[in-house]
């Protein structure tokens, strides 16, 4: 009850505050663009696609590339929106109004993650609904879009959860967001060095976030990339709720 | 029938930050209906004490228990029967009175029809009807500072934990919030700190003077015997023996040859007295109420340097 209380409130405070609104209208506006772009690129090429056999569609040639620039656009958005989570409680001294309520540090933890990802999914979907509005007009391979989509989803709560780990872990918003970007980076970049000398199994790939986003763009839905983006959000979250308890040691 | 728990107990706890003890020792018992004002100069350890009451913060050593329930073995249960105000009130400058005080009830378990009568009751008790639909951070120090208390009694906890409640008011502001701590000692347990011996004179039963982390004295404010007794500033220095005999006087005791603190007898009162020291011309520059020898133990602890110079013989240890 109390986490869904706290993820409430932090929805209708960032309901009237304007920094959420300004910020998902700049990253759909720039997305927007994009699609535009990649359509018009689309129509040109149409005609010769049309001769060859198996040709991509606009699936592959449209949504799935606007998603995968997105998800490199959400390394920096989603720091963004949970940067305040506890270091701007922290900056504002609203935390110990959370920590002397009866809601365990669980739920507190449990409650700024809901409070932010459902923002962060909001953007998901009004991205992936850009080449969905082309199926009136066009067949679009739906099952692809959808399990891309998913990926997106998974990818943005992991995001979600790194960002409000960092966010406990710093008293500075700002300083609080780069470190989200820092890790986020990291954890995308991970195995660039494995995948340049033509290695695409190893353990450090198996840690880098394009490894288990990348099959979901390929339409591949694997339990084993879910398992990955719900670990990453378990231990993120439970580092949370240590970084919290930590905090009632040493404030 | 047995008799019910303490509302607050704190069993020997301390903390130290950093290495550094921050407090130590803290003894001290609260019952509901009792006002304790936590005096001490800045840096005493107040804040820190009342977090540690609070939940806020873990002690490293001793014990805290709310209405007999240890905080650190049941911290929901006995965190419900707690409201606590910072130093800073705790608020969202985003949301309105009503939204702040709905979100901190329900942050308390409350619901339904029992959280709009306890948000009406709050609202009422901290005047803040006028307000109501303003957003937090749009309102002065003073409405700030009520909403603040607001969320600390919102949810009718029994211990009610107040850290420099009047700190920022004006003198208006301070008086209407002293009547309010005042009135919530009535129903509740109140810890009260502050750094005013006027906030703690008007506003609580009893008094814990804390000096670098350890409390050096506890004591009622209004000590037995102590009722009526006055305090005699005089041009010319007396002794103790030109006080026999004085109409009015039954007993004088110095604080120095020019201020007596002075027994009235139980027929005359002070018009008798000033107007006896005015006949032996002693040039009385002030009679006032003496029911406050606070003054003198506190800023004897707040002046000592050592920790066994601000140990006191006299009231100490216990209320």
């Amino acid at each position: 009850m109390s986490a869904w209380l706290i993820a409430a409130n932090d929805w209708r405070r960032h309901a009237v505050q304007p920094f959420a609104w300004a910020l998902a209208a700049v990253v759909l506006a720039l997305m927007a663009w994009q699609f535009l772009v990649a359509l018009g690129a689309y129509l040109q090429l149409a005609p010769k696609l049309g001769a060859l056999p198996n040709a991509p569609g606009v699936t592959d040639l449209v949504a799935i590339p606007l998603l995968r620039s997105f998800s490199n656009l959400l390394l920096l958005i989603v720091p963004l929106l949970t940067m305040r989570a506890f270091a701007g409680e922290r900056q504002l001294r609203t935390l110990p109004l959370l920590l002397a309520a009866g809601a365990g540090d669980t739920r507190i933890v449990l409650g700024k993650f809901f409070g932010v990802l459902p923002l962060a999914l909001a953007l998901v979907v009004l991205v992936a609904a850009m080449p969905l509005s082309l199926a009136s007009g066009t067949s679009l391979d739906l099952g692809k879009l959808a399990a891309a989509t998913l990926g997106m989803a998974v990818y943005a709560a992991a995001l979600v959860a790194i960002g409000v780990a960092c966010s406990a872990w710093v008293a500075q918003p700002a300083l609080a967001a780069g470190l989200a970007v820092a890790i986020g980076g990291a954890l995308s970049v991970l195995d660039l060095g494995a995948r340049f000398e033509g290695i695409g199994n190893s353990a450090i790939n198996w840690f880098a976030l394009p490894t288990h986003l990348e099959p979901f763009l390929r339409g591949i839905v694997a339990s084993v990339d879910i398992g990955y983006f719900v670990l990453i959000c378990a231990v993120a979250l439970a580092l949370t709720v240590r970084r919290l308890h930590h905090l009632r040691q040493v404030p | 029938m047995t008799t019910p728990a303490p509302v607050l107990v704190l069993e020997h706890a301390g903390r130290s930050l950093a290495g550094r003890v921050i407090v130590d020792a803290l003894d001290l018992t609260l019952d509901k209906g009792e006002v304790v004002g936590l005096l001490g100069v800045n840096g005493a350890g107040k804040s820190t004490t009342l977090r540690l009451i609070a939940g806020v913060l873990s002690p490293d050593r001793g014990r805290v228990r709310i209405n007999g329930c240890e905080l650190d073995e049941h911290p929901a249960l006995a965190r419900r029967a707690i409201g606590y105000l910072p130093e800073d009130p705790p608020l969202y400058a985003e949301l309105t009175v009503v939204e702040y005080l709905r979100f901190c009830g329900r942050l308390h378990g409350l619901s339904g029809g029992r959280l709009q009568a306890a948000l009406e009751r709050a609202i009422e008790r901290c005047d803040l009807g006028e307000v109501r639909r303003r957003l937090t951070g749009a309102l002065s120090k003073g409405y700030r500072q009520r909403v603040g208390i607001a969320q600390a009694i919102v949810h009718e906890p029994d211990l009610i934990v107040l850290d420099e409640p009047a700190s920022g008011l004006d003198p208006v502001q301070a008086l209407k919030l002293r009547e309010l701590v005042r009135s919530l000692g009535e129903q509740h347990a109140v810890v009260l700190s502050t750094h005013l011996l006027s906030d703690v004179a008007a506003c609580c039963d009893r008094v814990a003077v804390l000096h670098r982390g350890r409390i050096r004295h506890q004591g009622r404010i209004h000590e037995p015997g102590s009722a009526g007794r006055l305090r005699v500033t005089l041009e010319r220095a007396v002794e103790p023996a030109d006080w026999t005999g004085l109409t009015g006087v039954t007993a004088a005791e110095p604080i120095d040859p020019r201020r007596w603190r002075v027994q009235p007898a139980a027929a005359g009162g002070p018009a008798a007295i000033a107007a006896a020291i005015v006949a032996r011309g002693w040039g009385l520059t002030e009679l006032r109420s003496d029911d406050i020898p606070l003054e003198e133990t506190f800023l004897r602890i707040a002046s000592s340097e050592t920790i066994a110079e601000a140990d006191l013989p006299v009231g100490s240890a216990s209320a």
